[in-house]
């Protein structure tokens, strides 16, 4: 059934008399539990999408539904966990008391309950930061940051994760260790979640479905299924399928370079 | 039986080891005093008042001019019970203004925070106050508030008002766009984020304006003594200027510094311990 529903959405940026289409037409359906990339040139509105979804910013046509919500009316719910390019921790907090956050605030969304909530050792124990529960954010590498700040989303028990672009700041390594990391944590969990990311190995070793996009004004240019099996882990890298399906979204996105 | 030649070497190599031992406790000693927050500035301190007390008798310079710092000591010690409720009415006055100028500039700072409306208005009328110098402004206090602890209040207040306003503002204001963001998708209201994200935000700033602060009022309730008073350490020095008595004026004037910087790593002390998250408070000064 469908979970999130975007239909017709166009948006526009009214800046200083300029007008900026931002977005066009974009009708895109996503099942619960499904995990899907967002993928495009620089500027094509990938951010855009995300904070509509997520109730951070309004459109200007169109219709989203989020089981049967407005965005504003889930976000009132709280079933988003959010992270953004910078993992967002509070400084003068130490890792565990960030990850109580999502629970402090608008205590009367019904998203998130504190009763069902899961164990916040045990959930960064799995992201490998065991031993920094009690550390502040300052004391961490951007790639440990980084991991909060998805251990956070995923504890949160909001069903809802919207992920913008939060490896671009790592290091080639750091980042292919996090994508395991999170693919560990996502097949534990199975919330849907929209991933924005420029990588292409990234989109096609997470997703199920990738949506690739068009920039100037945004559109999207194709959603291509992923079907690689799950439980996935590294070796799939070595999978032939894999590789087909990276070329695959690369010609979609040179396709409009010309 | 240890030859005789086997007893010198024995005997120089102990003295070379105790020799080194004590190498070792020197470096050991130089590395604490150049690393310690207190040792060099108490030496420099030394030094100046060594300095002062030698040029003093030295130069045999009349008591009435300078007096040596260990005849300052001297009544300072010596008259304490004369001092010490005058140091603690100037206290009082300096402590009461900080406070209350500490309390309305956070409150207007988190309405100004708030409304850049409310800013446009208010903010000039804060700089007209801290612009226009506050010993023009202390005798009309006197005038209208008389000679007790009043006016002195006040005149510490305003003095501590504006740094803090400035500093309060930015503190509320200057916080991370991707915070603000994250708070905004799990729907926090305007007061959650004011006193989940604004609020420890702006405490390093408020700190770094209290600790100049609370110097600053202590110096207006002395202004304020100046213009008018019958007690206060402000009171003493403005008397004994009258009638030449210079020791008694140092040892008025070693008071308020005493204070001072009391009062500064008072400020400072809480500030360590509160903000151990914070970059700067590692720092020293
Ligand atoms: N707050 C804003 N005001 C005005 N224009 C904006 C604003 N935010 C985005 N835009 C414009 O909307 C378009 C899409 O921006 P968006 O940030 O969604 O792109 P993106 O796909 O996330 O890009 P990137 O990959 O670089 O992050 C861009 O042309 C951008 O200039
Ligand atoms: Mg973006």
């Amino acid at each position: 059934m469908t979970y999130i529903k975007i239909q017709q959405v166009s948006k526009f940026y009214k800046r200083r008399g300029q007008v900026t289409e931002a977005l066009r037409d974009i009708n895109l359906e996503f099942e619960q539990g499904t995990f899907v990339s967002l993928i495009g040139p620089s500027g094509c509105g990938k951010s855009t999408l995300l904070r509509i979804v997520g109730g951070l910013t309004d459109i200007d046509q169109g219709e989203v539904a989020i089981g049967g919500l407005s965005p504003l009316g889930a976000q009132k719910q709280k079933q988003f966990g959010f992270v953004p390019q910078s993992p967002a921790l509070f400084p003068w907090r130490t890792v565990l008391q960030n990850m109580n956050v999502p629970f402090e605030v608008n205590t009367k969304g019904t998203g998130m309950k504190l009763e069902q909530r899961e164990d916040p050792v045990e959930l960064l124990q799995s992201v490998g930061l065991g031993d920094f529960v009690h550390s502040y954010a300052k004391e961490l590498s951007g790639g440990m940051q980084q991991r909060v700040g998805i251990a956070r989303a995923f504890g949160s028990g909001a069903p809802i994760l919207l992920m913008d672009e939060p490896f671009s700041a790592l290091d080639e390594i750091t980042r292919e260790m996090i994508s395991y990391q999170l693919l560990d944590i996502w097949q534990s969990h199975q919330k849907t979640v929209l991933f924005v990311t420029h990588s292409l190995r990234e989109a096609v070793l997470l997703s199920d479905k990738v949506v690739v996009m068009s920039a100037r004004p945004g559109q999207v240019s194709k959603v291509i299924d992923i079907d690689l099996p799950r439980p996935r882990h590294a070796d799939i890298e070595d999978n032939e399928q894999f590789h087909h399906y990276i070329s695959e979204i690369r010609g979609y996105l040179r396709e409009k370079w010309k | 039986m240890r030859s005789a030649a086997e007893e010198a070497t024995m005997i120089v190599r102990q003295e070379v080891r105790q020799k080194q031992r004590e190498d070792k406790l020197l470096v050991k000693l130089k590395l604490k005093f150049s690393e310690s927050i207190y040792l060099p500035p108490a030496a420099a301190f030394i030094a100046l008042f060594l300095l002062w007390e030698a040029a003093v008798r030295l130069l045999n310079v009349n008591p009435v001019t300078l007096p040596a710092p260990t005849a300052v000591v001297r009544e300072l010690v010596g008259s304490i019970a004369f001092y010490l409720p005058h140091a603690w009415v100037t206290l009082y006055e300096a402590l009461l203004g900080f406070f209350l100028g500490m309390a309305v500039a956070i409150t207007a700072g988190i309405f100004m925070a708030h409304s850049r409306l409310l800013e446009r208005m208010l903010l000039p009328i804060a700089i007209l106050a801290n612009v226009t110098p506050i010993m023009a402004i202390a005798p009309l206090f006197i005038l209208w508030f008389g000679f007790d602890a009043l006016p002195k209040v006040l005149i510490a207040a305003i003095i501590t008002f504006f740094p803090m306003l400035i500093n309060s503002i930015m503190g509320f204001r200057s916080i991370d766009e991707n915070h603000l963001e994250y708070m905004n998708s799990l729907h926090a209201s305007k007061r959650e984020i004011f006193t989940k994200l604004r609020l420890p935000n702006s405490l390093p700033y408020l700190f770094s304006a209290a600790r100049t602060c609370v110097s600053l009022s202590v110096m207006g309730a002395v202004v304020g003594e100046w213009s008018g008073s019958t007690e206060g350490l402000g009171n003493i020095i403005m008397m004994s200027s009258n009638y030449m008595q210079t020791e008694r004026m140092f040892s008025a004037i070693f008071m308020l510094a005493i204070m001072g910087i009391c009062l500064t790593n008072i400020v400072r002390f809480i500030e360590i311990k509160l903000l151990s998250w914070h970059v700067s408070s590692n720092r020293g000064i």
